[in-house]
This record gives C-alpha cells, structure tokens and sequence, in this order.
C-alpha cells in the first residue's frame, strides 16, 4: 500500500505541477494589473435614464414687420408716423416651460430658467437646453415669462456682464431692467432725431407729478407670461429639435396700444403709464416657429 | 515559509503600484511660482479678464511691481531719460498723473522725448474685470486678430516702444533689466527661466497691475451695510441712479455694479462734428455708430483723477456735472442713452448739482491711493 501510495504520489506530482505554474501565472498577470486598474477606476453610480430628446435648441429672432430687424438705420415707422431706429436690444425670458398634450408641464431648469439676449451677442441668440430636463412626446404651446417674477427678480444675482449691466436700481424697485430696447426716432415735423429708452421693469408709483424717489408709494412688477402656440410638435428620444422664438419689434408700438414717443420725457423706466402699455402690447410681440 | 514565486509577486505589485504613482525626476525638481488667488470684493464680478498662460503668482506679482516702478525698462540709465510706468501713473493719483503733476501741465503725460500722448490718462484701477478691451477706445482686446495686441500683457511692449512714451527699444530694455542684479533670479522664480525676456517682462508687470484693487470707497462701505452716507451723498446717489434724474448709471453702473463703468463705449454728446482719428470706437469697430465714441471710465477714485475725459478738457468735476447738466450737444452718433439730449443735459439744480458732486466723492477710496502694496518698493533687487 505505500509503495502503492508513493508510486500514486508519484504519478500525480506532475499534474499537481502544471496546476501551481498556471495557478502562479495567473495571479502574476492578473493580480497587479487588477490592483493597478482598481486604483484608477471611478464608482458609477446608477442613474435613473427616462426617454428625452436629443438637444433642444431655442433660436431669437428679431424682426420689423416680418423682415430681420437692422440695426442703426433709419428705416422704420409707426403707424402714428414716427420713423425710428433701433440701436441696442437687450432683454430676459424667464421660466420657459413646455407644455405636453397629456396634461404635464416641463419647466426648463438650466441657468435657473434664465435667459438673456443681446443683438450684439451672437452666442446669446441661442439658448441650449440640457435634455435631460424634457421627455418625449407632444406639446401644444411653449409658454415663458418676459422679464423677471418677483421671485427670480433678485438685486445682485447677476455679478458678472453683461446680466449684470442690466441692473434695475433699488430706488426704482431693484433687481433688473427686463428689457432694454434703444432706439432714435423723429416726426416728419422734427428737426432732429432724437433717442429713447424703452426700457422696462419694475415700476413705480409716484405721489403726485414727481418722479423724486422720495415720492415713491408703490411698485409695479410689469412683467408678463406668453403662451406660444405649437402645432403637431413632437420631442422624439435621441432627435435634435429647434424652436425659433420671434420678438416682433413693430408691435411694441403699435398693438393694443399705440406708442406715442413724443408723450414721454425721451424713456418710460420711470413713467408706469408708459411702461403698463408697453407691456400690454409686448403680450402679442412674440411668435414662435 | 513564503515561496519565492509570492515574494516576486509581491515585489512586482508594489513596485508597479509605487511607480505609477511617483513623479517624474523632473517634475519634482522644478520649483513652481506660488499661487496668488484675488480676494474678490463683494458684488464684484468673479469672471476675471486673467489670461491662461499667465496665471497670478505671488513671485510674479512682486517682479512686475519692481519693473511697474523700475526705470530701466526704457532700456536707459541716465536719470534725465529713464522712465518708468510710475513716471506718468503715479499712485496718489489712482495711477494717472494729475493734474497738479509738475511734469505734466494740466495733466497730459508726455513721453521721454517730449511728445505728447494721443489721450489723456486712464486710471490702473480694478482692470482685472475689464472684458471689453483696454484704452480709450478698447483697440487692445482679448480677440483681437493682431494677436500682440490683446492684454495688460501686450500694453507693456507697446509702452516700451511707443514714441510718446518711452520712445525705446525692446531689445535695450531687456538687455538692460538682464544686466541687472538680482532681476535674473526673480524672472527665474517667476517664470522658470533666469532669461530676461520682454514677454515675460509684460506678464509680470500686467500680474501686478491686476492685483490694483479699489474697493474701500464710502460708497463700498455704506452698500456693505458699514456706515450711512449722508443726507447729501444720499441725495446725489438716488440722482445718479434715477432716469429721470442725472441718469448716470446706464454707463458707469452703481449699486448693482460697483465697478462703476459697464467698460463700454459712448458718444456722449460732447461734439457735433468728428474728424477720422484713430482715437474713437469707430477705429476699432468700424460701425458708424461709434464715431465719436470712448470707454466710459471707472467713476472710482473720480476726486483723484482730474483732468476728465478722453481728451482732458474739463479740469474739474464741476464742469463735468455742468457738461452733463446743460452742455451736450447733438449729433447723429449720439449714444441713445443720452436720452436728456434736446435740453442739452439733465438740467441740474445747484443744489442737485452739489449733491451729485458729493455722492461722486464718495467713491474716493483713499486706502487705494494709499495701500503699500501697490507702492514703490523700498529698494530695488539690486540695491543692498
């Protein structure tokens, strides 16, 4: 039997032999290059994935009577006869939502659901929105606030330009200009053109005639919701999707209201006569493609 | 006992694991400059115009003040023709001249040979958050196709070679500061090399300037909620701030922006007819709607920094105000916000007008003027 036993030893060894060395090699060749692989590699954590387009992208367009808006030309009328230009155009859409045939409304999150636009900056003509905020499916409207709501209308939440330039002083109501709209007009009776600054934001209520700061009772918050319609527009997962959102700059001033310039001291930011029928008329200044 | 094959195994693990963690030889012998991050004043922006390829480093901050102050970078040393940036931006004025300055009657700066400089002087205050372009006229900005003009960095060289300033050579200046003992040593812990080069001269001088930080006006003070201004001041702050008032914050800002300049450019109204120069926007731009149009200057530090405007020809604050108050005339380049313009100014009581002199004093920041940080070193690396 121990004869036996060793020579079964015996037989066995070589096998056993082969086991260890492809055992060892193995451990050689695995064993550090999963520690060295391990050190370097990051924990995923996993994310819940819902159906979304691909980018979603909002273009602004600026037009006067249906043609691109040119700037620093003397080319346009209203229909109380005074011909203007437009110079600089600067302005916020806030709380951007779409809004799904099945009932749920998506608001846009990214940059806490501001967006500034400046002619002078191309970049800013564009607003891209993270997909992962919206779903698929379709939606009958867009709808944004123009301007700022008491609640996003914060002073000083803008520190860097050019948001920042925007800036609505704390006597007037603070936070910041909705829009500012530059322009120069003149009558055919006038000898010279002459600017305005058809400026909006919060107003104010004087007592009396003056305009002194002093004389300050209240404030009006001017700005105001739009609801775009849409037709048959669908978010499909993983397409890109664009919107054109157009501001029609002739209906500032002839829509609802008329806008006589002449009846202002050259700018509205402290007349809420003023700035109450511009914001009437702004109501119907967007379209959207 | 442990087998040979698991001592290897071992040995291997830990000397991979060592190695792909050490540093390079290299790497670990070159001695880097040390961070210098700016405090940023509250309300003030926190994008900052720093180029990437020139961090702020504490080393080189204190080379750029002594070559700021240094004469030697006109490449001379003869005292009658040195010249220094110090020479014309002289620290108690907020770093322009002034007017008081016996050198420069009426506060036009001149360069070593006598000539004139196209413009009057713009104040070295807060320029880190300028994002639009330097000088009057912003012809020095970040995008600029001539890529050697672009950044404080680039305004060194400029001033170096420019006739109506230090009227040198590049070549001379860097020989010069080469030559100089001590400057080797701190362009080496500053930029990694003891080679004085008119790059890095430029990098370090625009390191210093952007650390001429302006934030301790009355004014900072009172919106930090640290003093009241007065009835006065206060006064002439809602004017200043009110459209229907002096309206002077749509160019140069106020509480909710506390540089004081949108650093943009207007015409406002100070001329009805323009002649080509290259001084205006219109230079940059070529839009006809900048004829006639420059920066709108940091009011900050306003008390120090007469004469005013591009072309220095009020000498006081009154007349500005009264510029401002009835003296604009029109023309077809007019800023649109100069929307006062067919009663030729805001139209300004005397009271009014003493009010908005008041208010604008307060954004004197006399610890700017003042700060020995932004002063003339004790002595230079030279001297013992």
């Amino acid at each position: 039997m121990k004869k036996n036993s060793q020579t079964h030893y015996e037989i066995q060894r070589p096998a056993s032999n082969v086991l260890r060395l492809t055992f060892h090699f193995l451990i050689f060749l695995l064993l550090p290059s999963f520690l060295l692989l391990s050190s370097c590699q990051k924990t995923e954590k996993p994310t819940v994935v819902y159906p979304s387009p691909d980018t979603v992208t909002i273009c602004f367009e600026h037009t006067v009577s249906g043609n691109p808006m040119i700037t620093d030309s003397l080319i346009y009328t209203t229909s109380l006869g005074y011909h203007y230009m437009v110079n600089d155009l600067q302005y916020f859409i806030s709380d951007l939502a779409f809004h799904y045939t099945n009932g749920n409304e998506i608001f846009v999150t990214d940059n806490d659901s501001i967006h500034y636009t400046d002619i002078g900056i191309p970049t800013s003509l564009k607003w891209n929105i993270i997909k992962s905020h919206l779903r698929t499916g379709y939606c009958d409207s867009v709808s944004f606030i123009f301007g700022l709501s008491e609640k996003k209308n914060r002073s000083k939440r803008f520190l860097n330009p050019p948001e920042r330039d925007m800036f609505w002083p704390e006597f007037l109501g603070g936070g910041y200009h909705y829009m500012k709209l530059n322009l120069k007009y003149k009558s055919d009776t006038m000898m010279m053109l002459m600017p305005f600054m058809f400026h909006m934001g919060i107003g104010q209520i004087y007592n009396g005639t003056s305009t002194n700061a002093d004389s300050i009772t209240g404030y009006v918050q001017n700005y105001f919701k739009v609801r775009l319609p849409l037709s048959g527009f669908k978010f499909e997962e993983g397409k890109k999707k664009t919107l054109t959102i157009r501001m029609n700059i002739e209906k500032w001033f002839d829509g609802t209201e008329t806008f006589d310039f002449s009846k202002y001291a050259m700018g509205i930011m402290q007349n809420e006569e003023g700035m109450s029928k511009a914001a009437r008329n702004g109501e119907n200044v967007f379209s959207i493609q | 006992m442990v087998s040979r094959p698991w001592i290897l195994l071992i040995a291997i693990t830990f000397t991979g694991l060592f190695f792909s963690c050490k540093k390079t030889q290299n790497e670990a012998t070159v001695e880097k400059p040390t961070p210098y991050t700016i405090q940023v004043p509250r309300y003030f922006p926190n994008e900052m115009n720093i180029p990437s390829d020139n961090p702020m480093t504490v080393e080189g901050i204190a080379l750029g003040r002594y070559l700021f102050y240094d004469g030697r970078i006109s490449g001379r040393t003869h005292p009658d023709s040195m010249m220094s940036c110090a020479s014309c931006h002289i620290q108690s004025h907020a770093f322009v001249c002034g007017i008081d300055n016996p050198n420069y009657p009426g506060g036009h700066p001149h360069g070593v040979t006598g000539i004139p400089t196209p413009d009057y002087m713009l104040s070295l205050c807060n320029l880190v958050w300028n994002q639009t372009g330097y000088l009057w006229n912003g012809s020095v900005y970040k995008n600029n196709p001539n890529t050697s003009k672009r950044n404080i960095e680039d305004l060194v060289w400029m001033g170096i070679v420019a006739p109506h300033e230090m009227h040198s050579d590049t070549l001379r200046a860097k020989a010069l500061i080469q030559s100089v003992k001590g400057y080797p040593e701190l362009f080496k812990k500053a930029f990694g090399s003891d080679r004085v080069t008119v790059k890095n001269m430029g990098r370090a001088i625009a390191q210093f300037v952007r650390t001429l930080i302006s934030s301790d006006s009355r004014f900072d003070r009172y919106l930090n909620g640290e003093l009241q201004l007065t009835p006065s001041e206060m006064d002439g702050f809602v004017l200043f701030v009110t459209e229907q008032g002096a309206d002077c914050f749509h160019c140069h800002g106020g509480d909710g922006n506390p540089l004081f300049t949108t650093n943009l450019f207007y015409n406002n109204g100070k001329d009805s007819a323009f002649t080509a120069n290259t001084h205006d926007r219109y230079y940059v731009t070529g839009n006809a709607s900048d004829i006639g149009a420059y920066k709108a200057p940091s009011l900050r530090n306003i008390g120090f920094i007469a004469p005013y405007m591009h072309d220095g020809r009020f000498k006081t604050l009154d007349e500005v105000i009264d510029f401002y108050s009835s003296g604009l005339v029109w023309s077809p380049y007019i800023s649109p916000l100069m929307h006062h313009i067919s009663t030729h100014g805001v139209r300004l009581t005397p009271s009014e007008k003493a009010d908005l002199k008041a208010f604008l004093l307060s954004l004197n920041d006399s610890s700017f003027i003042t700060n020995p940080a932004f002063s003339k070193p004790v002595k230079f690396p030279d001297e013992p």
